[in-house]
This record gives C-alpha cells, sequence and structure tokens, in this order.
C-alpha cells in the first residue's frame, strides 16, 4: 500500500514543485506582488481604520461590535480582514493570469501532458498563493507585533488560524482555476469577487452588521467562515473547541469547493476538446 | 497492438453558434476534417499538406488528444486515441512554430524542467539530459537566462527541445520552422532526420516550404477542405498531376536546320515548344510529361548547333500540390481513393 501511494504521489508532488516555481519566476519581486498585494490592501487597510476611528467613542457601538471598542482591536480587525482578503484575492489574480496561459499557447501543451489536471489547479493556486501573500503576511505580522493585542488562547491556536486560512483558500484557488481556464467570458468574476467579496465576507465591517441575506450569501465565500475562524483565535482566544463548527464547515466547503473544481475541469476538458476552444489561435 | 499512429475516417466538426441580430442565434458547422485516414509509422517522416484551412492542424490536435474526433477511430501503437488518451499522451509531444508556447519568464533550462515535471520524467539523468537537449540546439550557453530575453530563433528552438523532453515516441510538428532563419532551419531538419532513422521515432510533418517537406518526407497526405485529396511518395504526387517537365536549352543561335530539328521533335512527342530572345541568344523550352532532355540535345547537335547550357527541370512539389489544392483542375489525374 505504501508503495501505491508513493506511486500515486510522485507525479503529483512534481507537477506542485513545478507549478511553484512557475509561480516563483511570474510573481517573485514584481511590481504587481508589490502594488496589488502590499500597498493596495495596506492602502485599504489604513482606509478602513482611519475611516472608522472617528466613531469608536459612539454610545453604543460596543455593545453591537465588540472589536471597537478601542483602537487597537479596531486595527487588528481590520489587520486580520485585510489578510485574510489578501490570501483569496490573490487566488483571483491567479486564476486570471492562469487564463491568460490560453492566449500564450502553454495551457495547450500543460494538456497535452499527462499530468493530473486536478494536481495542477491546486498546485497553481497553492503556488501562486505562497508567492503572493508572504509580503502582506510578514506586513501583518509585524503590524501585530508592534501594535500588540493578540488575544491567544494558546499559542497552538496561531496554527489553526493559519490553516483555516490555507485549507479554503488552496480549494477556493483550484475551484476558480477550473472556472477560469475553460471560459472566455469569466473575466466578469474577477469584478464580482473583488468589491462584493470583501463587503459579504467581513473584511471590512462585521458580518453581523449585515442583512440576513447577504450573510447568507456571504457564507458561499470561504473567506467569511476563514475570518471568523481566525478572529476568533488571534483576537478572542477561542479554543478549538469553541471553534469547532467552523471548522468543520470550512472542511465541508473546502470539499465542496474541490469536488466543484473536479467537475468543471472533466467537464470543462470535454468541451474544450469537442469545441477546440483550448486555444485561441 | 500495430505500431504506429494509425487513423480511420477521422472527421471533426466544429459546430459554433453565429448572431443574427440581438436575440436570434444561427448554429452553424463547420466540417474541418472529413473521413481521413492516414497512417504514421515510426522511424519515418510522414508530412501532412495542404492550403490554409485544410485541417493539418486539426488533424494534429486530434491525434496528439486535444480535440476529440466527431466521427471515426484512431490509434497510437495500438491505444484507442479517446480511451487511452492518458498513455498516449505520454507518447507523443508536439512542435509547433513561432516564439510562443514556452514560459517567457522561466530561463530555458527552467522550461524543460518545468515540463519535465508534468510528464514525470525519470528524475534520475534529467539534469544530464536537459543539458544535452540544449546543447543539441546550441542554447547551453543561454541556459541559465530568461527565456523573455531570447532572439525569435532561439526561442523557437527552446520549443523544439521542448517537444522531446518526454523522449516522444511521435512527434507532431506544426510548422516547425515558421519563421527560422536558414541555417536553423538546416540544423532543425538535421534534428528531425536523426530522430527517425537514428532514434526510430515517428513524425507527422505540416509545413508551407514545401522543400522543407519533399526532403524529408518519405510519404505525404494532401488534404484540402479537410479531404485526403491524394497521397504517396514526393514523387508519387509529381506524378499524380500532369505538370510538364521541361528542357531548357540555351543556345547561342537559333538556325532554320536547328528550328526544323525541334518542331520534328515536338510533332513526334507531341511537346510544346517555346523560343524566347534572351541577352546569351536564345531560349528554347521544350515542355513534356516525360523527360525529352536527350531526343533534343541530339536533335540540336545533330543540326550542327552548339548547346550554351542545357537544363531539364522536374515539377516540383509545390505545383503539385497546388494542382491537387485546386479541386477541379483538368490536369490532376489522380485522387485518392
Amino acid at each position: 500500500m505504501p508503495v501505491r501511494l508513493v506511486a500515486w504521489w510522485r507525479p503529483w508532488r512534481r507537477v506542485m514543485a513545478a507549478e511553484v516555481l512557475k509561480q516563483h519566476r511570474i510573481l517573485f519581486g514584481t511590481r504587481f506582488i508589490y502594488f496589488s498585494l502590499l500597498v493596495w490592501p495596506g492602502v485599504n487597510l489604513a482606509t478602513a481604520y482611519y475611516g472608522f476611528k472617528p466613531f469608536l467613542g459612539a454610545a453604543g457601538l460596543a455593545q453591537r461590535w465588540p472589536s471597537v471598542s478601542d483602537p487597537r482591536t479596531l486595527f487588528l480587525f481590520f489587520t486580520t480582514g485585510m489578510l485574510g482578503y489578501t490570501f483569496f484575492w490573490s487566488l483571483v489574480q491567479a486564476a486570471w493570469q492562469f487564463s491568460w496561459e490560453r492566449f500564450h499557447g502553454t495551457l495547450e501543451l500543460v494538456f497535452l501532458s499527462p499530468a493530473s489536471r486536478m494536481a495542477l489547479v491546486l498546485a497553481n493556486g497553492a503556488g501562486a498563493l505562497v508567492q503572493s501573500t508572504w509580503l502582506f503576511l510578514a506586513f501583518a505580522c509585524g503590524l501585530t507585533a508592534l501594535v500588540g493585542g493578540l488575544n491567544l488562547a494558546h499559542p497552538g491556536m496561531l496554527v489553526v488560524a493559519f490553516v483555516g486560512l490555507l485549507v479554503p483558500a488552496v480549494a477556493w484557488g483550484a475551484f476558480l482555476n477550473s472556472l477560469f481556464i475553460f471560459s472566455r467570458d469569466s473575466g466578469f468574476l474577477y469584478t464580482i469577487l473583488d468589491e462584493p467579496m470583501a463587503l459579504l465576507s467581513g473584511v471590512r465591517i462585521p458580518p453581523q452588521a449585515l442583512p440576513a441575506l447577504a450573510r447568507a450569501a456571504g457564507m458561499a465565500f470561504p473567506l467569511s467562515t476563514s475570518l471568523i475562524v481566525l478572529r476568533g483565535a488571534l483576537l478572542e482566544a477561542r479554543t478549538l473547541s469553541d471553534l469547532w463548527p467552523r471548522l468543520l464547515f470550512l472542511l465541508a466547503l473546502s470539499a465542496v469547493l474541490v469536488g466543484l473544481a473536479a467537475m468543471l475541469l472533466r467537464w470543462g476538458e470535454a468541451h474544450a476538446k469537442r469545441s477546440g476552444s483550448l486555444t485561441l489561435f | 497492438m500495430g505500431r504506429g499512429i494509425i487513423a480511420e475516417e477521422l472527421t471533426k466538426v466544429y459546430s459554433s453558434q453565429r448572431r443574427q441580430g440581438w436575440f436570434r442565434t444561427v448554429r452553424e458547422e463547420k466540417r474541418a476534417v472529413d473521413g481521413l485516414s492516414l497512417s504514421v509509422p515510426p522511424g519515418r517522416v510522414t508530412g501532412l499538406l495542404g492550403l490554409n484551412g485544410a485541417g493539418k492542424t486539426t488533424t494534429i490536435k486530434m491525434l496528439s488528444t486535444l480535440l476529440l474526433p466527431t466521427a471515426g477511430r484512431a490509434e497510437v501503437d495500438g491505444l484507442d486515441l479517446v480511451r487511452d488518451a492518458n498513455a498516449i499522451r505520454r507518447k507523443v509531444n508536439m512542435i509547433a512554430g513561432g516564439e510562443r508556447m514556452v514560459y517567457w519568464r522561466l530561463t530555458g533550462r527552467e522550461n524543460l524542467w518545468y515540463f519535465a515535471q508534468l510528464y514525470d520524467v525519470e528524475p534520475r539523468g534529467l539534469k544530464e539530459r536537459i543539458d544535452s537537449l540544449l546543447r543539441s540546439v546550441g542554447l547551453a550557453d543561454a541556459a541559465d537566462k530568461p527565456v523573455e530575453q531570447y532572439s525569435k530563433g532561439m526561442k523557437q528552438r527552446l520549443q523544439i527541445v521542448r517537444g522531446l523532453i518526454n523522449d516522444p515516441t511521435y512527434i507532431f510538428m506544426d510548422e516547425p520552422t515558421l519563421g527560422l532563419d536558414v541555417p536553423v532551419a538546416r540544423e532543425l531538419r538535421q534534428t528531425v532526420r536523426r530522430l527517425t532513422a537514428e532514434e526510430g521515432k515517428g513524425v507527422l510533418l505540416t509545413s508551407h516550404y514545401l522543400a522543407e517537406v519533399e526532403e524529408l518526407c518519405a510519404y505525404i497526405y494532401v488534404v484540402n477542405g479537410g479531404r485526403l485529396e491524394a497521397q504517396g511518395s514526393p514523387a508519387d504526387l509529381k506524378r499524380l498531376t500532369r505538370r510538364d517537365r521541361q528542357v531548357k536549352v540555351l543556345l547561342a543561335e537559333l538556325p532554320a536546320a536547328v528550328n526544323t530539328a525541334l518542331d520534328a521533335v515536338a510533332a513526334e512527342s507531341g511537346a510544346r515548344i517555346e523560343r524566347q530572345p534572351v541577352p546569351e541568344g536564345v531560349l528554347v523550352t521544350v515542355r513534356h510529361q516525360s523527360d525529352l532532355s536527350g531526343r533534343v540535345a541530339g536533335a540540336v547537335a545533330l543540326a550542327g548547333a552548339s548547346i550554351l547550357k542545357l537544363e531539364a527541370l522536374e515539377p516540383t512539389l509545390e505545383e503539385a500540390i497546388l494542382a491537387l489544392a485546386d479541386v477541379g483542375k483538368p490536369e490532376v489525374i489522380s485522387r485518392a481513393g
């Protein structure tokens, strides 16, 4: 059995390594990363913080939204929000970039190879995630260390928070990749998944401030639950036993996203093979 | 289990929707390949020729598993094109002309390494294999430079070795020398010859450079409008068209006796003769399906004239393809059945 597992895993591992290298060369140290995934979220963070700061002392606000009890917790609320958003948004951008490989002819060559399609989309997402988010992650960690105010039940909850962000993000990336690479018209998702995802997932405002329908719609984005876990673990001293229903939901949602990705990949490739739409030349 | 690529009655129909006005769309079908049967044996270069839109690229994409045939079947070394697509992908690769189809941000070496991972090429000896491939196309010195710094020819050479990274048994070459300068194109032709003759690989080649096809291909399929028009060796194809051979004789002058002798040759054989004054004298062109160079030279010599130059010209493959592609042309006498 272990031999079979190794035989199955080896091509996956190699596809992952290949995609990580590709993402590294495409993204590492580029202006795109500095501006789109550091400066821009940084500016957003500052805008959100200074936009809310004047209302900190408003009567009754702290009861409805405990995170705004003081400037420090408000700042950490936005920092965690932008960190989660950067993770998920970087995958939207990576999927959009992957879809451009159709124009460069490389997507056709990738699909000419026997490589597992699922390994490819998972690896592309994971590779892009690592290459795109390390900078803002370091920035957020630095800021948090500077400001202070983390409220952890246990140091191990840092790992829980990170896994709660990483696993759904990779599944989200696989889903988006499978959606983008086979469709010429999926560019509109790039717009839809930007501000609406930030709003409905509670990046800059707490989800409880939204109407019930918007909250329900927001649950479709794994970012919503990831942020609840992230903030619960880092800011509200929640324990694993407090968060397990959310983690279970994230796991189920990730499984659904990966399942959908597998379906889309199968359907998309079959369609592309019928229609010849894998390349645009 | 049969060796080689064998396609039978391969057909591809593209279906699309064309908008008519705001709300109405009309479904359209285009038959890109229509009942094409061909075989690509190992150890030989097989040509696939035709004018633009003839169905060459669609055929290559079907045989390489990138497109699903609408009808017909094909197998690669006994593996079914549809059912065993993944096993076939390990056996084939594609090389297309142009600068695309490599990652410009990666170095040449990294490009090869990337595709080697996708094909799960044996890691042991991979570094040496990559070095050797890069050396074979003169890219050893540029191996660690990003591809965006490569010239057009260098990118195309990298594309060629990328197509060899999985040591494929069959290689589809779609206009591989498009835009390459002459020495590089010649090197590529040498590589193709080596791959087939020494390594036993089967190559299916499409090219607009018919001299290249004539030089490399042992057997050629000519397609037009998705249908097979003719097949055979380059010599067979040239024979299929009633294009004349030409004998060009350059004479210092054209005395009456030579004129009479040439008219006699024309009358006996049915050849057409043109006489054209040129600065050096007179150029006589004799056109006939068979080679009349001996008879023409003999007749001229017996009439007492001295020949400054004599050339016997075969019809080119290009002429043959043009004739075959031109449906309804009367001089095409034989087509594939």
